[in-house]
């Protein structure tokens, strides 16, 4: 008996994988779904984009690339039906090179679905280098970042652009985040244009953004697959972040198991010494 | 003198910028940004020498069919067709990234979005196997950590209000029966009655933190995450924060200078 | 439906309340050009659509020019890219559907200059001197040899066991910087501790492969290495081609990486710099190959993986800290007790802080607010 306990001390790091991937892939299999209550942070970025009258402009930021897609996508995708269905317009532009085909695939596809008019209802602006420098310039004139879009027509020529020079102009910016832009988006957008930003980023980076809503320098927060999930429940349109809660919830349970296991064989492994 | 002007140089810009800061009046306010620009324009440049060691550390081991050459051939290879087929299909389009470019369809979405997703869903296995190893009930406050640890992984999750009061009734009746073996084997009577009184005490506290636990584990996840949680990285904030301005003025002074030969 | 049509009809011809008290004044700490509008929001703001700046030059008869729009419920606007000195009054046109209705006139100019001085940022100031006098008492304390005392930092002292042991085993010791550009505070302290694991290296003959992520750094490295190296007497030993670039992507740099791990299998793994997600893919792959592992960074988020993965690890500041410690160079040494003597000062006034502020609240006296007002103030 003590010896099978012992033995739970060590188990083999393959095993551990092996039992982990089982439990991601067979929920997603059978499309087993929970009850959740979102969580108030994803309700105020929800209601704050839910309160805008019709014709505001939604400045939605792809600073996130494929590796976090998994995560941060499915904001994205909930983000812009609930957008459209609004008839809000989105200026969508992104600090993430690599992320850029991401947004502009996210962006065309949601668009169709809703009917929705490129340069009438939406825009895509692209990349420019510079980071804090594009933040900062764009809160005095967003002509003098992007002076054309990313298909490179002026901004003047695009109707829903004419009225849109700063951040004054924009109701809300999105921030959505695998890194270290969305400090800056605080830093610079905020403290300097009093911009009201959202932020919703991985479960890695979220945590850091907690004192900013403390603070109010941001109007709402979205973290990780559970925010994601929480805001498709909110526009009622479930899709991957929904059906992905759990796997990651059994995941979460599962690691908490494993590490009762290994307890269980230290607490043998010590009592024999 | 080759160390000297360095060390003036930055002695000057970093006094500089540090009274920038606080001088809103042109040309002091947009220093800091212009600098900026031109850190820009140097790196960009210093991409030339990223690509000159990559390749020629890559072409050394070839050319020396030193062990593994096979992988540096194929990263080499892999450079330059990326290269070549970006390049093309941007010239052929107009834009590298747009739709129609088949570089996009087939490298970035087919190649390059798969492999990163994959790298980063590697995390899921490893924080499992990290977990499993490292949260050892060794000391007080690795036990402290584990238990706020296992609250806040299932607080986070939809099921986790279900699932915490089966797992801490589980922890209570294993604690319950080691201080019942180990109250055994006391031989001071003393010592055994309270190993015993433990044991019930462990017992006699299931039904209450169940119950706590099913209504509050969110509740208490959110509270570890907002309040300890919070106050040490801010603790830990001040510090390098006070950390940096320190080593900032260590290198402004020319006291810290290993980064030059 | 007659009663939809009226309330329909009232509210198409419906004229908003104007906005009130308008106030326009240069806005503060800025490099000049530019104009803080503020004003009450108009008592139908619910149904307002927009609110219209109005910048009206010289004098209140001047031309009249739209400044920007904002959306209900805001009740400021920052107006730009205005001339020096000239005068400029404002007026706010409130907008609901078609109709709108026009505010009083500022009744004082507002003038636009530039200011010398950022009122904002005295806290800092006042930091920065008291910072700058406590570094110059320790100076001339360190220069007159006055023993400066530092704690054991574990993480540190484990540096030469680390090595030792690689070496002992045979293999070559790997040092990996993490993401960080060379302008990153990190970056450097992580240079600082290159040099003394490269010196180190050099002394026992053994191999040292540092791959980068960024060109500048590497090249830093390089330079970090060779002087580790040249130190040790053994420039000899120093191989270029050791300290190489891998690439600019997160991911790619950490599948690198962990390649470099399972092929050469190095018996010492040294992260020190900025880290984010790929910090615990690092780690565990090093910790499979069995390799020691001394970690460090001020990533925040980052220092829990590692804590977990890694042998020994550098705490935020500790690792700030890693270079005056190794050389015990005392004019080094001096800047982190001048750091010490202000985190105590911190720690005093957020206790402070904490007290006044709670005594405000239990008891409603506003006299102890005073700490946080003057921290408003500023």
């Amino acid at each position: 008996m003590r010896k099978y306990f012992e033995k739970l001390a060590q188990i083999d790091r393959r095993i551990i994988y092996l039992i982990l991937f089982l439990t991601v892939l067979l929920p997603y299999l059978f499309k087993i779904s929970l009850p959740m209550k979102p969580l108030p942070e994803v309700v105020q970025a929800y209601k704050e984009i839910d309160q805008l009258p019709p014709g505001s402009v939604v400045m939605i930021s792809i600073d996130y690339d494929a590796a976090s897609m998994p995560e941060v996508q499915p904001m994205l995708y909930a983000i812009l039906r609930h957008c459209f269905s609004k008839n809000l317009k989105v200026v969508m532009l992104g600090h993430w090179p690599l992320g850029i085909p991401l947004g502009v695939t996210a962006l065309n596809e949601v668009a169709k679905e809703y009917h929705k008019k490129y340069g009438v209802d939406y825009v895509f602006l692209g990349f420019r280098p510079g980071l804090a420098a594009v933040i900062i310039n764009m809160g005095k004139e967003i002509r003098s970042v992007f002076a054309e879009d990313y298909w490179g027509t002026p901004l003047d020529s695009l109707p829903m652009m004419r009225n849109v020079h700063t951040y004054d102009d924009i109701a809300v910016i999105v921030g959505l985040e695998a890194g270290s832009v969305g400090d800056a988006w605080v830093q610079y957008a905020q403290a300097r244009y009093n911009a009201k930003i959202i932020l919703g980023g991985t479960a890695v980076v979220a945590p850091d953004w907690y004192p900013y809503l403390q603070s109010h320098q941001i109007v709402g927060l979205i973290g990780g697959l559970r925010g994601a999930a929480d805001y498709e429940n909110l526009v009622h349109h479930k899709a991957l972040a929904y059906y992905g809660m759990t796997p990651q919830a059994a995941v979460h349970i599962l690691i908490v198991i494993f590490i009762i296991l290994g307890n269980l064989g230290y607490i043998a492994l010590r009592r024999r010494k | 003198m080759r160390r000297e002007v360095p060390i003036a140089i930055t002695f000057f810009t970093g006094v500089l910028l540090v009274v920038a800061f606080f001088i809103p009046h042109e040309p002091f306010g947009s220093l800091e940004q212009r600098f900026n620009d031109w850190y820009i324009i140097v790196s960009g440049f210093a991409m030339i020498l990223g690509l000159d060691s990559l390749l020629l550390h890559h072409w050394n081991k070839v050319s020396r069919r030193s062990q593994d050459w096979f992988h540096s051939l194929s990263l080499i290879l892999a450079f330059f067709i990326t290269l070549f087929w970006g390049f093309y299909s941007g010239i052929h389009t107009g834009n590298f990234l747009s739709a129609q470019s088949t570089f996009r369809k087939y490298f970035y979405l087919y190649v390059f979005v798969p492999l990163q997703a994959t790298m980063f869903s590697l995390l899921a296995f490893f924080i499992a196997s990290a977990a499993y190893r490292a949260f050892r009930a060794d000391r007080f406050e690795a036990t402290l950590l584990l238990f706020s640890a296992g609250i806040v992984m299932l607080g986070r999750v939809p099921m986790g209000n279900q699932v915490a009061p089966w797992i801490i009734g589980f922890v209570l009746l294993l604690f319950a029966f080691l201080l019942y073996s180990d109250g055994r084997k006391e031989v001071d009577s003393l010592r055994r009655a309270l190993k015993f009184g433990g044991a019930i005490l462990s017992l006699l506290l299931i039904y209450p933190l169940a119950w706590f636990f099913l209504k509050y584990t969110a509740a208490t996840a959110g509270w570890i995450m907002n309040i300890p949680q919070l106050a040490a990285k801010r603790g830990i904030f001040i510090g390098i924060a006070l950390g940096g301005i320190a080593m900032s003025l260590r290198i402004i002074l020319g006291i810290e200078k290993t980064y030059l030969r | 439906m007659i009663v939809q049509s009226f309330i329909f009809l009232l509210l198409v011809s419906f004229k908003p309340a104007p906005a009130t008290h308008v106030r326009a004044y240069d806005t503060p700490n800025d490099a000049g050009g530019s104009v803080t509008v503020k004003w009450d929001l108009s008592k139908d703001d619910s149904i307002v659509t927009k609110y219209e700046i109005i910048r009206i030059i010289g004098s209140p008869n001047g031309e009249r020019v739209s400044a920007g729009f904002v959306l209900r419920g805001t009740n400021s606007y920052r107006d730009v890219d205005l001339k020096n000195g000239q005068k400029y009054y404002y007026m706010i046109r409130t907008w609901a559907d078609g109709e709108y209705s026009d505010s009083e006139i500022t009744p004082t100019p507002a003038i636009p200059k530039p200011q010398w001085f950022h009122t904002k940022r005295v806290v800092a100031l006042v930091i920065l001197v008291i910072f700058t006098l406590l570094l110059w008492y320790y100076l001339q304390l360190a220069k007159k040899g006055a023993p400066l005392w530092i704690r054991k930092i574990a993480g540190l002292e484990a540096i030469d066991e680390a090595v030792g042991r690689s070496v002992e085993m045979g293999r070559p010791i790997l040092y990996i910087l993490g993401l960080g550009a060379i302008s990153d505070i990190p970056t450097i302290a992580g240079l600082a501790i290159l040099k003394r694991v490269a010196k180190k290296a050099a002394e026992y003959e053994a191999e040292i492969i540092v791959p980068n992520y960024d060109p500048i750094v590497m090249v830093a490295a390089q330079e970090t290495v060779k002087e580790g190296f040249m130190e040790a007497g053994r420039p000899d030993l120093y191989r270029e081609n050791n300290i190489m670039f891998l690439t600019q992507d997160q991911f790619g740099y950490a599948a690198g990486v962990d390649g470099i791990m399972v092929r050469e299998k190095p018996g010492a793994i040294f992260l020190q710099g900025l880290f984010f997600a790929e910090s615990l893919i690092l780690a565990e792959t090093g910790h499979s190959i069995g390799a020691i592992q001394i970690s460090g960074t001020t990533s925040v988020t980052q220092l829990p993986f590692f804590i977990a993965a890694t042998d020994y690890t550098l705490i935020g500041e500790e690792m700030y800290a890693a270079s005056a410690y190794l050389t015990r160079d005392p004019l080094a040494l001096s800047t982190l007790k001048a750091e010490d003597i202000m985190k105590a000062l911190f720690i005093a006034l957020v206790g402070l802080g904490t007290i006044f502020e709670s005594i405000a609240i239990l008891t409603g006296a506003q006299g102890f607010h005073f700490l946080k007002n003057l921290f408003n103030m500023f």
